[in-house]
């Protein structure tokens, strides 16, 4: 009777041969974030064009014809926001400098005033130590950024050609990649990691597209608001929001600071100051109440306490694209860890 | 004269042979042979001697040949265990397969122990309810009996097979339903056999008492 027994030894090297394989594969990409951040981008874009391509085959055009038409269409339609909005937003950008000394001017005689009322009602002297340290500290940040647009732009233009070449051969090539690792996968776990990584692939690509739609409603929702109210820099505020929008619970604060401190200095404690609360307030309750619930949440089902932990180590160790990725990457060690679990306990 | 007739005459007359045979040449002739494909080719060909798979046109078994995942397996390698969650539908290209029935739940008079069912042979296919039902348990186990060479088709690709190729996935549905309604049949003929002997035999025993 024949025996069930794994061929140990040659199994056992194949296994090894493999999961080492992809751990380096791993270390290599976050040891290199200049390529693995372009990568990651281009895959994330990737994720959101693809299905078209499936849709364009069954209307009988051949899948080079219909990657082809994915592409170009990608290809023009991010053009129209490079010409238009990039030039736009850095002028937009150019100009918050010389808004900044404003800022700056209106929360140092807040202060004053603040510390003087302090002062005659409680005859306690508040020192400004912390204060012109924290002011010095903002100061500096937000002129290193705006000084380092340049060199931002600079990688942007490294990225406008890079992101397209990766999407182009993803889109072409990525069954052959696919079908590549699924030959290296040794036997014994070969069922279980092919699942396993289509689940954890659909998963996030369902989850970007998510927040694709999500951000864009909450960007599209605050520009035309502040249109609407006649604010300035109302294309960047938008844009800002839509951003910070992907990153959980933190996120939409982020988003909101620089509008507040704005609208406060340029037209004070008044009626366009509560709109502007107001507009903020109202598109992250539609988000919160509306968008988030019906699109998101059914993509990841992770505690509370696991995305905040993960969003603060993503931004340790990639800034803020590891704030962004953090998501899905807790996704996808909570679908292995609970594979494991089951494999430990089951038996 | 061929160089095969001539080496065949040599042989007839106990001549001496030469010590190195032309190999190359022999290669060469062979490989130059236009009939002869790549082993990419065959699974189509292999595809086609399926009956199972004979509503597919040659044109679908090539784009269903793309799909599947040859696998290749060691002597008396596990292919997949009893108890595992199982995604995939494997078909036998090479070799044979042994399908083993693990008796887990031993008692402690009687130990768990495994029972051979039946050994599968080349384009015998195994595994098909994983990919119908949502969560699918192997109810036995398949070990390469002398190392086989396997196709396999998985959840994800079937998946994949529906959204790119409709017609096609829908023609390897109903072949993989005939499969199960062919299995079903022969067991709802089992099981009536065994209620109407259970039911005899009970008549013996009331009977005899």
């Amino acid at each position: 009777m024949p025996q069930i027994s794994i061929n140990t030894k040659r199994e056992r090297f194949k296994l090894i041969f493999f999961i080492s394989t992809l751990l380096l594969a791993f270390i290599g990409l976050a040891a290199m974030p200049r390529v693995s951040i372009p990568l990651l981008l281009g895959y994330v874009i990737f994720l959101i064009v693809y299905p078209a391509v499936p849709t364009l085959e069954k209307l009988g055009i051949n899948r080079v014809g219909s990657i082809w038409i994915v592409f170009s269409a990608l290809i023009f339609f991010s053009i129209y926001p490079f010409v238009k909005v990039v030039p736009t937003v850095t002028a937009e950008i150019e100009n918050v400098q010389y808004f900044l000394p404003k800022i700056e001017k209106y929360v140092t005689k807040k202060y004053e005033e603040l510390r003087i009322e302090v002062r005659e009602k409680t005859s306690f002297e508040i020192g400004d130590k912390y204060f012109f340290q924290a002011l010095d500290w903002i100061r500096k940040t937000s002129t290193n950024i705006l000084l380092n647009i340049p060199k931002i732009l600079a990688s942007l233009l490294e990225w406008i050609f890079f992101i397209p070449l990766i999407i182009f051969f993803l889109l072409k090539d990525g069954k052959k990649f696919k079908r590549g690792i699924l030959k290296l996968t040794p036997n014994s776990i070969f069922e279980r990691f092919y699942f396993l990584s289509h689940q954890f692939n659909k998963k996030l690509g369902d989850y970007i597209f998510a927040k694709f739609v999500e951000a864009s409603i909450v960007g599209i929702t605050i520009t035309s608001g502040l249109l609407i109210l006649n604010v300035r820099f109302a294309l960047l505020f938008g844009l800002i929001a839509a951003i910070t929008n992907i990153i959980p619970y933190v996120g939409p604060v982020i988003g909101f600071i620089p509008g507040l401190l704005f609208s406060l200095a340029e037209y004070g404690p008044g009626t366009t100051l509560g709109a502007v609360i107001m507009l903020f307030v109202v598109a992250n309750a539609i988000d919160i109440a509306i968008v988030f619930p019906i699109l998101v949440s059914k993509v990841v089902d992770l505690h509370p306490l696991t995305v905040v932990v993960s969003v603060i180590l993503g931004s340790q160790w990639l800034g803020m694209v590891g704030m962004i990725i953090s998501i899905p990457f807790a996704a996808a060690l909570k679908l292995i860890a609970q594979e494991v679990y089951k494999e430990i306990y089951q038996e | 004269m061929s160089y095969e007739d001539e080496i065949n005459q040599d042989i007839l007359n106990s001549k001496k042979l030469p010590e190195k045979l032309e190999i190359s040449v022999l290669r060469y002739f062979w490989q130059s042979n236009p009939l002869i494909g790549k082993k990419t080719d065959s699974i189509p060909r292999f595809l086609r001697k399926i009956d199972v798979l004979s509503n597919f046109s040659e044109n679908e078994l090539r784009i269903l040949a793309k799909y599947l995942h040859l696998r290749k397996f060691q002597p008396g390698e596990v292919i997949f265990k009893q108890g595992e969650l199982g995604v995939g539908f494997y078909l036998l290209y090479n070799g044979y397969a042994d399908i083993i029935v693990e008796n887990t739940e031993g008692t402690d008079e009687v130990k768990p122990s495994s029972k051979h069912i039946l050994t599968l042979e080349k384009s015998d296919y195994f595994g098909e309810l994983a990919l119908l039902q949502e969560i699918s348990i192997r109810n036995a186990s398949a070990v390469s009996r002398q190392g086989c060479e396997l196709l396999g088709l998985f959840k994800p690709d079937l998946e994949e097979l529906i959204n790119h190729y409709p017609v096609i996935a829908a023609k390897l549905l109903q072949s993989i339903s005939l499969i199960v309604a062919n299995r079903l049949f022969s067991l709802t003929r089992e099981v009536q056999e065994l209620k109407y002997k259970l039911s005899s035999y009970e008549k013996d025993q009331d009977a005899s008492n």
